[in-house]
């Protein structure tokens, strides 16, 4: 523990020094504005990468915010005299408002309609910079004297040390939040919207939360950068500029603090690696034969790297992207026209494109007259070689590296608290605990749920059965709140239970599972429980960026453990969540659903595809959770499963119910005999 | 006609198909029933392709087919009419039965005339597609729809075809009529692959059927002597004391 | 007069909107069949309008620079479709949004050292000649971009229509994995996707180039304005870009007179940005169930 400590933090003072050293022994103006303009890009590419790396999404806006504290800053001290604290808190502060107001209605997008959500106001920006000539200067330009610091004014040298102090700050700060339960919200905000929102955490406004913050670091770079150059052009702010910041993210590595500082490193050293000739060939090169080491490697593995964004491990309808050597599965002959074809073909892409990439660059390295002319196309392939062939980034493959080198152990895990602690028995009482009065979910002609009256006891498990297609899910659906009611009343605990919300049915003390697994998959297990602890747990923003919550996040730790204990996944606590085995996945989302210490735990379908030994694995799980006060509702295919648990067992067909009763009623009714197996020939 | 030996399939980490065979003669009604969960529309898929099999071997009219792309088999004789049916709702009942039979037809032009004579023996099989052939297929019933998939599936004269739950979220009135035609075709001689979770119905126009539970085929046989069989009950319902 | 002037700017501004229609029509042929669309198509536009200068410059008459202009267009979109979208998609990845976006950064300086970073001016045979049509002057070239437009559009749906192959092409659009099963390959159609995509929004450079000057600001202006209308209409709503299509370039029109030419960008804008706030689907998409 205490050689990971000095390692990481030894590596981070390391790098400090030099950077406050660099400057005091070398007298070189030249540098000291590089090393100024790096750490202001530094700060920005660490706000990008919230959205980019946490949220897995493509924020196109980060150089609008760029802008607009810059501008915000100019503009308080041309206006308004104000001081440069006063300045740059101003930057910040617009920095958050806009990206307050543009995460509303970005909010409830994903995918391409954020990014063209961000890329709008981006463009937004960029007009209202030209036009609005009264406030900006417009393409004039507009000059910018550095206010005071605390009365003294800033030289170059000061201005660095002012950048860097607020660098170190930021860094701090943000090293808190992304390794509390603010960035394990957000990582699961990108696996999983629908998992997360049933935790009992609200999706929208962590995104909110995340673009804010990320806006507010762009603002205050926005501002640091205003008093830098002391000039500003609004065709500075640009698109153009937005690809090279995405560039260094990616580059730098995603979801990594060091991986946006590397990132600035590389955007800022760029143009002037361009300049010079020798440098850029000598650059490319070596790019070149890493990319074809790379590809040769990965060729003659057959390893496919993921490469996503975001991820699916639940879609069901396709092979799976992440298949390892196929000749080890039993049985399995392999013919050329075979199933490896598909996963070559993928394959010789992501491991020649890049080589292709590069390849192209030192071609133009040795062709062109003026490597600077060409520097758009520059980084357009080197971003290209990166996301196909390395996509976690030159800070993600050297950690990876560095952790095996140095034999870095992984971070302590907290103790694990007794179970009675984390989930108290409950008193059960044996009164309704959830009630349905006639309930209907109608998706326009078909009644999927068609006047479910039920009642389900508390302290009971109540089993929910039916053949294909007969509502159980989708009455689950509707209880859990994934939609609304076409009509009908839900009661927790005699009082109406909110409709059409995962969030605010899972914060009433219900909670779920799915049928189709909705983990979070880069997380690790322990991580998958620690999310769902955020609403137990709760630590603000202001105490979580200060470091001063570590108690709160100790305590959600070992409540975690002791649920993976229950489950039996405290040994593999570390695993990302998409390299558990099945089994252990099903019972992962169990021991998440329980973090709330919910009074209502519905789950769906949990045996499914599950083998034998995992299945009574799960009957024993089940049985604690049963024991500990806590009501179940459980839909079932397995028939010993509903027979060995159920107190009360509900059949379901058409929408509507046709039997209910203890387990060996419900089978021996010739209603439901029929409904599974269907009826005797009309003709006989 | 269709042998499958020993198949195992999946979705991600879930192996569901845990050593699956089964055969199919041709000119003969197989049925394989289950539970829902055992796998039976796992398997359709993997025979199709729209799943990549993990072990196994498929074959198809003596072609070894597991691992192809789906229009791949399909190019090769094989016909899916699949789970929910799956129509192509926006297109008309016409244009979904003309792309039943792509894999035989001219691309651009003249694939009407070619397609004339499937056309007028698909609409009467199912006399109701007929007077809405020009109806977009969206807003079909879903026992219309039922007629309108297998009718599809026909289109291509498959070797065989492989029907995944015709009867699921149709009335009851409606499955007497789905099953009236599948006898039809079996009396036409069609090679069948039928999977259904009502049993009774099923095994009633097999020649031959199969049992799955989780993964696997636990009894397989004689229709007639698999309706007596206590075994079939249990797979659906858990042990029965008697 | 005040009225005419008014008329005027609209008519002109809903003719230009009709090009924003085009593209955004591109992008719903690729939508369609594979979620995705090519987030360089701006630099695509360009740099296909480039390459129709350069084939005019070669002295190769205008009616046969067309043809060649739209394959290399369709060209263009299928190496973007290999290059940028077939990994991202078969991964189930959206990484297709950044690597379509670094492409057209490709394009982009390839096209700046090729031809170098100034507007040029595009010859066309058609007269720029005002006319008088219903008291409004309009441009044989301005008409010629409705023709054009009309044209290209109606021909891809008379293909999607009439012939097997596009009819195979709505039948990806609505169920993927349906369509395999008849023997139709959705990579194939994807491909044909991308390059219609590809040639409709090289036939939108052709079109527009002799009003805007072929060059660097061609790319950016176009795109952004096709994205507002492909999310103000919906990405699947056919011919609903058209009509969003005309009532953006009016607006973009009346707002570059009354408010400053330099505005005239912020309406289409706003109004993407609100588009995706309030109904992400579009004024005439279809709304989607949640499945779990």
């Amino acid at each position: 523990m205490l050689k990971r400590l000095i390692l990481i933090l030894g590596a981070e003072a390391l790098l400090l020094l030099a950077l406050a050293a660099i400057p005091m022994s070398v007298n070189n103006s030249f540098l000291l504005g590089l090393l100024t303009l790096l750490t202001i890009y530094a700060i920005l590419l660490i706000g990008l990468d919230i959205t980019v790396g946490y949220l897995g999404q493509v924020n196109l806006a980060q150089a609008a915010f760029l802008g607009l504290g810059a501008y915000t800053a100019a503009l308080a001290v041309t206006r308004f005299g104000c001081s440069m604290p006063t300045a740059l808190i101003a930057a910040t502060a617009v920095g958050c408002l806009f990206g307050g107001a543009l995460s509303f209605p970005a909010l409830r997008l994903e995918g391409p309609q954020f990014a063209l959500s961000t890329l709008s106001f981006m463009a937004l920006t960029t007009t209202v910079l030209n036009e609005w000539e009264s406030l900006t200067g417009g393409a004039q330009g507009l000059q910018v004297p550095r206010p005071p610091l605390f009365g003294a004014m800033l030289g170059p040298k000061g201005f660095y040390w002012l950048c860097l102090a607020l660098l170190v700050f930021v860094w701090i700060a943000m090293r808190n939040l992304l390794s509390s339960q603010w960035g394990r919200a957000f990582e699961a905000l990108r696996d999983s919207p629908i998992a997360t929102d049933a935790m009992g955490i609200g999706t929208l406004r962590n995104k909110a939360a995340a673009f804010t913050l990320g806006s507010g670091l762009g603002g205050l770079a926005g501002g640091l950068y205003a008093f830098n150059f002391q000039y500003l052009q609004p065709q500075v702010f640009v698109y153009d500029l937005m690809v090279i910041l995405l560039l260094g993210v990616v580059l730098g590595g995603r979801k990594s603090l060091w991986g946006a500082f590397v990132g600035a490193a590389i955007v800022v050293l760029l143009p002037n690696l361009l300049s010079n000739r020798l440098l850029f060939q000598i650059f490319s090169g070596v790019g070149f034969l890493l990319a074809l080491t790379a590809g040769v490697r990965g060729l003659s593995r057959k390893t496919t790297r993921p490469f996503h964004t975001r991820l699916q491990s639940k879609d069901l309808s396709s092979p799976s992207a992440s298949i390892g050597d196929p000749a080890l599965k039993p049985g399995f002959p392999i013919t050329p026209s075979g199933m490896t074809n598909n996963l070559l073909i993928a394959n010789w892409f992501q491991a020649v494109a890049p080589v292709v990439a590069m390849g192209m660059l030192v071609a133009g390295g040795i062709f062109t007259t003026n490597t600077e002319d060409w520097r758009k196309a520059i980084f357009a392939l080197m971003l290209f070689a990166v996301m196909v062939g390395l996509p976690e980034g030159l800070m993600g493959f050297a950690s990876g590296f560095l952790t095996r080198l140095f034999h870095i152990p992984p971070p302590e895990l907290p103790e694990a608290v007794p179970l009675d602690s984390v989930l108290a028995k409950k008193e059960t009482t044996g009164r309704p605990l959830l009630e349905l009065v006639d309930l209907k979910q109608y998706f326009g002609g078909v009644k999927a749920v068609d006047g479910v009256t039920l009642t389900v006891r508390s302290g009971s498990i109540h089993g929910l059965i039916g053949p294909n297609g007969s509502g159980k899910s989708t009455l689950v659906n509707v209880i859990s709140g994934l939609y609304t009611p076409t009509s009908g009343e839900i009661m927790l605990n005699g009082k109406p239970l909110p409709k059409g919300s995962l969030f605010k049915v899972a914060v009433r003390g219900v909670s779920r599972t799915f049928q189709n697994l909705q983990l979070f998959s880069e997380l690790s297990a322990l991580d998958n429980v620690m999310v769902a602890m955020k609403g137990i747990y709760r630590s603000t923003l202001p105490l979580v960026l200060l470091g001063l919550t570590r108690g709160n996040e100790r305590r959600a730790g070992g409540d975690s453990l002791a649920l993976l204990e229950m489950v039996g996944l405290k040994d593999e606590c570390r695993t990302p969540a998409k390299d558990l085995p099945y089994g252990a996945q099903r019972f992962l989302e169990i021991a998440r659903a329980l973090a709330r210490r919910p009074d209502l735990l519905i789950l769906d379908e949990p045996a499914a595809g599950l083998a034998q030994p995992d299945v009574n694995r799960l009957l024993e799980i089940i049985r604690q959770v049963h024991n500990r006060g806590i009501t179940i509702i459980l839909i079932e295919h397995h028939m010993d499963v509903v027979s060995e648990l159920c107190d009360r067992v509900t059949v379901l067909d058409y929408g509507k119910i046709i039997a209910e009763g203890k387990p060996d009623e419900v089978k021996r009714h010739p209603r439901v005999i029929e409904a599974y197996l269907g009826g005797a020939n009309a003709d006989s | 006609m269709l042998t499958v030996d020993n198949l195992y399939a999946g979705y991600g980490a879930s192996e569901v198909l845990l050593g699956v065979s089964l055969k199919v003669k041709q000119g003969d009604v197989v049925a394989l029933i289950g539970p829902n969960g055992a796998g039976k529309s796992t398997t359709m898929r993997a025979i199709s392709g729209l799943i990549k099999p993990t072990g196994g071997e498929i074959t198809l009219d003596g072609r070894a087919v597991q691992g192809m792309d789906a229009s791949q088999i399909a190019m090769l004789g094989l016909s899916h009419s699949p789970e929910g049916r799956k129509v192509f709702g926006p297109l008309s009942v016409e244009d979904n039965l003309l792309l039943g039979a792509y894999s035989r037809l001219p691309k651009f032009f003249g694939f009407r005339r070619e397609s004339a004579e499937d056309l007028e023996r698909i609409f009467d099989l199912f006399p109701r597609l007929k007077e809405r052939r020009l109806q977009s297929s969206g807003t079909l019933s879903g026992g219309e729809q039922q007629m309108l998939a297998i009718g599809r599936a026909l289109m291509a004269n498959p070797k065989v075809m492989l029907l995944d739950e015709p009867s699921m979220g149709l009335a009851p009135v409606i499955v007497e009529e789905v099953f009236a035609t599948i006898r039809r075709l079996k009396g036409d001689g069609i090679t069948l692959l039928l999977v259904e979770q009502m049993a009774r119905r099923a095994l009633e126009v097999a020649d031959y059927g199969y049992v799955m539970e989780r993964g696997k085929i636990v009894v397989e046989g004689n229709p007639a002597e698999l309706q007596k069989d206590e075994r079939v009950l249990a797979a659906y319902l858990g042990d029965v004391a008697a | 007069m005040h009225e005419s002037v008014v008329a005027q700017m609209v008519v002109s501004g809903a003719l230009m909107g009709l090009v924003y229609a085009l593209i955004a029509y591109g992008f719903q042929l690729t939508y369609s069949t594979s979620k995705s669309i090519n987030f360089g198509q701006g630099e695509l536009v360009m740099v296909s309008a480039f390459i129709c200068l350069s084939i005019l410059n070669f002295g190769i008459p205008y009616w046969l620079m067309v043809p060649l202009g739209l394959l290399c267009g369709s060209l263009l979109g299928l190496f973007v479709e290999r290059a940028g979208v077939r990994l991202a998609l078969e991964q189930k990845s959206e990484g297709w949004i950044l690597l379509t976006i670094i492409i057209g950064l490709l394009f982009f300086s390839a096209s700046e050292n090729i031809w170098g970073r100034d507007d040029r001016p595009f010859p066309t045979p058609i007269s720029s000649e005002a006319i008088q049509l219903f008291g409004i002057s309009v441009t044989p070239v301005e008409i010629s971009i409705a023709a054009g437009v009309f044209l290209i559009m109606g021909m891809i749906e008379l293909f999607k229509r009439k012939t097997l192959l596009g009819k195979a092409f709505e039948a990806v659009s609505a169920d993927r994995d349906a369509a395999e099963l008849m023997g139709i390959s959705a990579t194939r159609t994807v491909m044909l996707s991308y390059s219609l995509s590809g040639m409709v929004a090289a036939l939108a450079g052709i079109l527009v180039a002799p009003i805007t000057t072929v060059g660097p600001t061609m790319a950016s202006a176009l795109v952004l304005k096709a994205f507002s209308v492909a999310v103000v209409a919906g990405l699947d709503s056919g011919f609903g870009v058209v009509l969003i299509g005309l009532f953006l370039g009016a607006l973009e029109s009346l707002t570059s007179y009354y408010v400053g030419s330099g505005w005239r960008e912020a309406p289409g804008l706003i109004l993407l940005i609100l588009a995706l706030a309030v109904r992400p689907t579009g004024v005439f998409g279809k709304a989607q169930i949640r499945k779990v």
